[in-house]
């Protein structure tokens, strides 16, 4: 796959990029929540 | 050198000029101690993430992690994948949000303060505060001997006067303008490091004839590998090193494992959790944080791995040869043979911001752990003078430390000088921090075991057992006449691996044989 053979190291190539879209989209999908979280006093 | 110095000089002028200015909004913008020590806990997500990734990674992750993926290839794409998901997704979000929380209802500064409040022990503060200010300096000095080597190369400039010019830069904008000025610098530096890196993995795949093309031209030149690397288990740049090698050790004891889950207990980037307001800030800052890490670390090890096919069809060597074994050469030699000059240019504005990120982080965090954490709280016991006046000095005083070191330890030292930090702060922090944030029954004396059982198990298993480590120091050489008192495998099994589930199992058992602490405490630390 992607012209390598080793499937642990195109496993680790594909789980780099879906992490990082995976990061963006809970980013996005989560970019409201949390309004119960307690303000913090400054 | 193809690049004109006039044009560098210029570039490297207004981006000092910007990060000047940044320089000086921190300094008119802080006005207390929160301001100072964490950036007044207001910062914004996309900030956030850029600071935290713009410090941990530096020149060494880019340019000496990228060498590596050219000698031993894509197996380190595993340590890209346990950044982005351990050091930014798990980081962020479980232990970030804990962290914010708990760090702002006991009114924690510091990362060492937090560990200390929530314990109630002065010990524990004043003891990691040390730690952090005597193994701190080695790392910080091998990031400035890494930035004034960029120097002396790209402007010409001596080295020992590279070294003072970097430290004397940072150092004026991290001492008058606290984190606001280190964060939003950070962020400067991690959107030119973001725009950067992407020219460069673009640029790569094109000129290699495309993304497959490229990854099957470096899986054909499997039998190109040197016999004494082969010998070691390398098997090829697009496969794993042979099962339980001593290249496979090395690769996943202390590169995947020792890096990708030492990054949760590293001072200066927990501290960032309690620089936002709320949990939802860290929430947003995951959506740019992951693709930043990919973009900085997955670039360097792809383009580094690929840089082999790029100088087999120019050079007819592969990566390892053309810079006579040099690794730290292959990323530098790479972008000056292979990208235009326009891009080398930038590319070398890339690497300065990297190594300033890391190290205005790194004095800041010395310096607090110095002065407030370590003589403030713990020698005086939090009877003397203002926070931010002791910090300063403090900072000034790590700064000159790690200067000395950048000009008198060998260079062989100080490359193990940030896996010797990241594996120490595994050990003795990490059962600890997550304990103190996940674990109420976690009890004081729990903690301090836990704390120095890490801490001298991980320096014992570098002095005596850890070939890499312990033949560099000497120390067992002059003791017993052996570079390590253990032989085998066990000589390349890192020191995360060892010390830190022993400090994990102290802290459980010492935790589970003491009282607990009061309810009231417990309440407070947890609301």
């Amino acid at each position: 796959m992607l012209g390598i053979d080793d499937p642990q190291i195109w496993l680790a190539y594909i789980l780099c990029f879906v992490s990082a879209v995976g990061c963006m989209i809970y980013g996005a999908l989560k970019w409201n929540d949390g309004s119960d979280d307690p303000e913090v006093e400054a | 050198m193809a690049v004109s110095t006039p044009i560098l000089g210029m570039a490297i002028l207004i981006y000092l000029m910007v990060v000047f200015y940044l320089g000086w909004v921190g300094y008119k913008k802080t006005k207390n101690t929160e301001d100072y020590m964490l950036a007044g806990r207001k910062v914004n997500p996309f900030v956030l993430a850029f600071s935290y990734g713009a410090t941990f990674i530096s020149t060494a992750a880019i340019i000496g992690f990228g060498g590596y993926a050219g000698a031993f290839g894509m197996g380190v794409l595993w340590l890209v994948f346990m950044n982005i998901f351990v050091g930014i997704f798990i980081a962020f979000i479980i232990f970030g949000s804990r962290t914010r929380r708990m760090g702002s209802n006991l009114k924690a500064v510091t990362f060492p303060e937090l560990l200390g409040r929530r314990f109630q022990s002065r010990f524990i503060q004043g003891f990691s505060g040390a730690l952090i200010t005597i193994f701190m300096p080695l790392y910080a000095g091998g990031v400035l001997i890494g930035g004034a080597r960029f120097m002396e190369t790209a402007l010409g400039v001596d080295y020992n006067i590279a070294v003072l010019i970097l430290a004397i830069i940072v150092a004026a904008y991290v001492i008058t303008g606290g984190l606001i000025a280190i964060m939003y610098t950070d962020a400067l530096q991690g959107a030119l490091m973001f725009i950067g890196m992407s020219i460069l993995l673009v640029i790569t795949y094109v000129k290699l004839g495309g993304v497959v093309e490229a990854h099957q031209a470096l899986t054909n030149m499997a039998h190109l590998v040197p016999e004494n690397l082969a010998a070691a288990g390398h098997t090829g740049w697009t496969t794993m090193p042979a099962f339980g090698s001593p290249t496979w050790w090395t690769l996943v004891s202390t590169i995947i494992l020792g890096v990708g889950i030492g990054v949760l207990a590293q001072p200066q980037l927990a501290v960032r959790f309690m620089t936002v307001q709320s949990s939802r800030s860290l929430k947003r800052a995951v959506l740019s944080g992951g693709p930043f890490i990919f973009m900085m670390a997955g670039v360097a090890y792809i383009v580094g791995a690929l840089s082999n096919v790029y100088f087999l069809e120019t050079k007819g060597m592969i990566s390892f040869d053309v810079v006579g074994g040099n690794i730290d050469k292959i990323i530098p030699e790479y972008i000056n043979s292979a990208m235009p000059d326009y891009f080398v240019v930038f590319f070398l504005l890339t690497l300065l911001a990297a190594a300033m990120s890391t190290l205005s982080s790194q004095f800041h965090t010395m310096g607090t752990a110095f002065g407030h954490d370590l003589y403030r709280e713990y020698i005086m016991k939090g009877k003397i003078a203002k926070t931010i006046n002791i910090t300063k000095a403090a900072i000034a005083t790590t700064i000159l430390i790690s200067v000395a070191l950048a000009y008198i330890l060998p260079p062989g030292i100080i490359a193990r000088a940030t896996a010797i930090f990241f594996g120490l702060c595994a050990a003795a922090f990490l059962p600890m921090y997550a304990g103190a944030i996940f674990w109420k029954r976690m009890t004081k004396e729990g903690a301090t075991a836990s704390l120095l059982a890490g801490t001298f198990s991980s320096l014992f298993w570098l002095t005596f057992v850890h070939a890499k480590e312990a033949s560099a120091l000497g120390i067992s050489k002059a003791l017993f006449g052996v570079d390590t008192i253990l032989t085998g495998t066990w000589t390349v099994v890192d020191p995360i691996l060892i010390a830190t589930p022993l400090a994990l199992i102290v802290a459980v058992v010492v935790s589970l044989m003491t009282k607990p602490a009061s309810q009231e405490h417990i309440d407070m630390c947890f609301k």
